[in-house]
């Protein structure tokens, strides 16, 4: 409770409060142009955030997940383009609302729906994420082996990719984390004899160069396209009748994005097109969906907003990234010498609780910046992508050099990048890559402490109960999705 | 616009080939590994868990292949080629100057992207790196590689 309220209390700083407010607005303006979104942004900004203490480090990049996350939403109603892959479902009745000459109406309902969304999932956060990690306490290195195990099979399902080719990606992640000196014995690994390589492959370049300079090479091929803007008059806070007709699509979103975000991995475009699909299921009229239906913006949006609070549950207790942007922000921690997990919530009380009440203050914050900037946050989708994608370039590699002053980061970001590229280009995502780059290293950590722990004999794990549990959610979260599929196609035959 | 890709494609089969000889070289180097004696250990050999995720690899690439293989739709543009080609370039030229190799390759970017206003292509070439130049060392107090252009700042 002391920390609570203290947590509460340090938002008090005119510092803190300061980097927020240009934090958001900085997430407001990185998810309105088309191209950059809370991920790639957050890896981005990463390298400013260095010299900054862990608190508003940490908070800043919240701050840039969750208004970047809402942000998406300025681009999916005005122009038809999702500013991030979680607004893609917003699109289909943002849209054609904003085409009937109600843009300010439905982006009205996108910042109301995104702040009731993202506040009920820091509630969520703020009861969870404590009581998960008391329960964490009770792990030991055999339970952490299993869970980190859980989180990797988790990545076979999330939004883009195939499973198998997911589960490469993955894999190609966590062989990454094993190069470098062995922590354990001190054996050199895939170093060749370089020096940059015995601390291993650093995360934050790989993440620049995946999520940054990769999306730059895809943008070369969308030049041409032409973005028409609808023109709108001022953002319209939703009407009784408006909020009568969509509470309920709102509440349940935010349920729905709060669970998807808590599961390792799944994050809020996952969420959103559940939860758009979910307030059509349960409307009255699911005809007017996909031609401007208030209930599937409000539906969307709540549910990728609450996402963001649910993905930092298994962040911060579990150390285990709820999300790609969470798995950037889990880098933050590391870069800060913060280790999430149990303990942070008994040695680091406070420093938890002054980034959920930073959460929170930015879900109200980014109602205040969406009501009244929004017309001015448009504009900004209009910069052509000849002109913000070289700055992109620029602020990448200088970022990326920063981080260690180390040319070597900076052949990383270009390597990683060419790579992800063509990653994508053959259908593996690249959030597999960053998060099995964050585990890889806790994955082989946690086999090595259990196989001492139970005197080499690895099937012991599997007579633990909680391990044991974890490692059936492994197997229910591979084979799982390809079950249920042959389920249902069995079931409407 | 790119253009639609031939009947016989050979891409996803050199992209398995890359995975698999990839997978059987790095296997190869961890056959090399210091092994530690059983006291020294700690639970598993330095190559065991590197071995155990590159079969995985190489199992996954099997099982890819055989039920969901890599499908390419379209062929490489010009523009994506090109500015592959262009972050080559960079690389080359920073062993120049980084901060000559960053504003020459966003200009040449933005010229091949199509901005035909030089007092654009100027801001992205000049301004903005001098700007991204005086952010870093004059707040972030980053000092950067010496170089043609950043010896002469640093003198």
């Amino acid at each position: 409770m002391e920390a609570f309220l203290s947590g509460f209390i340090s938002l008090g700083d005119p510092k803190l409060l300061l980097i927020l407010l240009a934090a958001t607005l900085g997430g407001v303006v990185i998810g309105a142009l088309p191209g950059l979104n809370a991920t790639n942004g957050a890896a981005l900004l990463l390298p400013f955030t260095l010299s900054m203490e862990a608190i508003p480090a940490i908070a800043s990049l919240v701050a840039i997940y969750c208004s970047a996350t809402f942000a998406g939403a300025i681009t999916a109603i005005l122009i038809n383009t999702p500013g991030t892959p979680a607004s893609a479902t917003t699109c289909l009745d943002g849209y054609p609302l904003a085409q009937r000459g109600e843009a300010g109406r439905a982006l009205g309902l996108a910042v109301v729906s995104s702040t009731i969304g993202g506040v009920l999932s820091v509630i969520c956060l703020m009861l969870a994420a404590p009581l998960l990690a008391r329960m964490a306490y009770q792990f030991a290195p055999p339970e952490y082996f299993a869970l980190t195990l859980f989180g990797l099979s988790m990545l076979a399902s999330i939004g883009e990719g195939s499973p198998l080719k997911n589960l490469i990606s993955g894999a190609f992640g966590v062989f990454l984390a094993l190069v470098g000196v062995d922590m354990l014995t001190s054996v050199e690994r895939f170093t060749f004899g370089s020096h940059d390589l015995y601390d291993g492959i650093g995360f934050v370049p790989v993440m620049i160069g995946i999520f940054g300079i990769s999306e730059l090479i895809v943008q070369a091929s969308s030049l041409d396209k032409k973005r028409e803007r609808v023109s709108m008059k001022a953002v319209q806070l939703p009407n009784r009748d408006d909020y009568r007709k969509v509470w309920k699509a709102i509440l349940r979103s935010s349920g729905i994005g709060t669970f998807i975000g808590i599961l390792p991995a799944e994050g809020a475009t996952v969420a959103s097109m559940i939860g758009y699909n979910e307030a059509k299921r349960w409307s009255k009229t699911p005809e007017q969906f996909g031609n401007g239906a208030i209930e599937g913006i409000a539906g969307s949006e709540a549910a990728n907003n609450a996402a963001t609070g649910g993905a930092m549950v298994p962040t911060l207790a579990l150390g285990i990234p709820g999300s790609a942007t969470a798995a950037v922000i889990l880098a933050g921690l590391m870069v800060h010498g913060i280790r999430p997990g149990p303990s942070m919530f008994t040695e680091q009380a406070n420093f938890a609780y002054t980034i959920f009440w930073s959460m929170m203050l930015v879900n109200l914050m980014f109602l205040l910046v969406g009501l009244t900037g929004a017309k001015i946050f448009a504009r900004i989708t209009l910069i052509p992508t000849q002109v913000l994608w070289p700055c992109v370039f620029m602020i990448s590699i200088v970022g990326a050099y920063a981080l260690d002053q180390s040319m070597f980061d900076v052949w990383i970001v270009l390597i990683s990048g060419i790579i992800g590229f063509f990653m994508r280009r053959y259908g593996f995502s690249v959030v597999p890559l960053a998060i099995g780059l964050i585990l890889g290293e806790m994955l082989e950590q946690r086999l090595g402490q259990s196989m001492v722990m139970l005197d080499e004999k690895w099937w012991l794990m599997f007579t633990r109960p909680l391990s044991l549990l974890f490692f059936c959610l492994t197997i229910a979260a591979l084979f799982g999705p390809v079950l249920w599929t042959k389920y249902l196609v069995r079931l409407f035959k | 616009m790119s253009k639609r890709i031939p009947k016989h494609n050979f891409e996803p089969w050199v992209v398995n080939f890359l995975i698999t000889s990839f997978c059987g070289a790095t296997f190869w180097i961890s056959t090399t590994f210091d092994r530690m004696p059983p006291i020294l250990k700690r639970g598993i050999q330095p190559s065991d868990f590197p071995q155990l995720i590159l079969i995985l690899i190489l199992i996954l690439t099997v099982t890819m292949i055989w039920f969901d293989p890599i499908i390419v739709d379209e062929r490489l543009d010009s523009k994506t080629l090109g500015s592959i080609v262009l972050l080559a370039v960079f690389g080359g030229l920073t062993f120049i100057d980084l901060f000559l190799s960053l504003g020459v390759t966003a200009a040449l970017l933005a010229i091949f992207w199509t901005e035909r206003r030089w007092h654009v292509v100027l801001g992205i070439g000049l301004m903005m790196p001098a700007l991204i130049f005086l952010l870093f060392d004059q707040v972030f107090e980053i000092r950067f590689p010496r170089g043609v252009l950043t010896n002469l700042w640093y003198g």
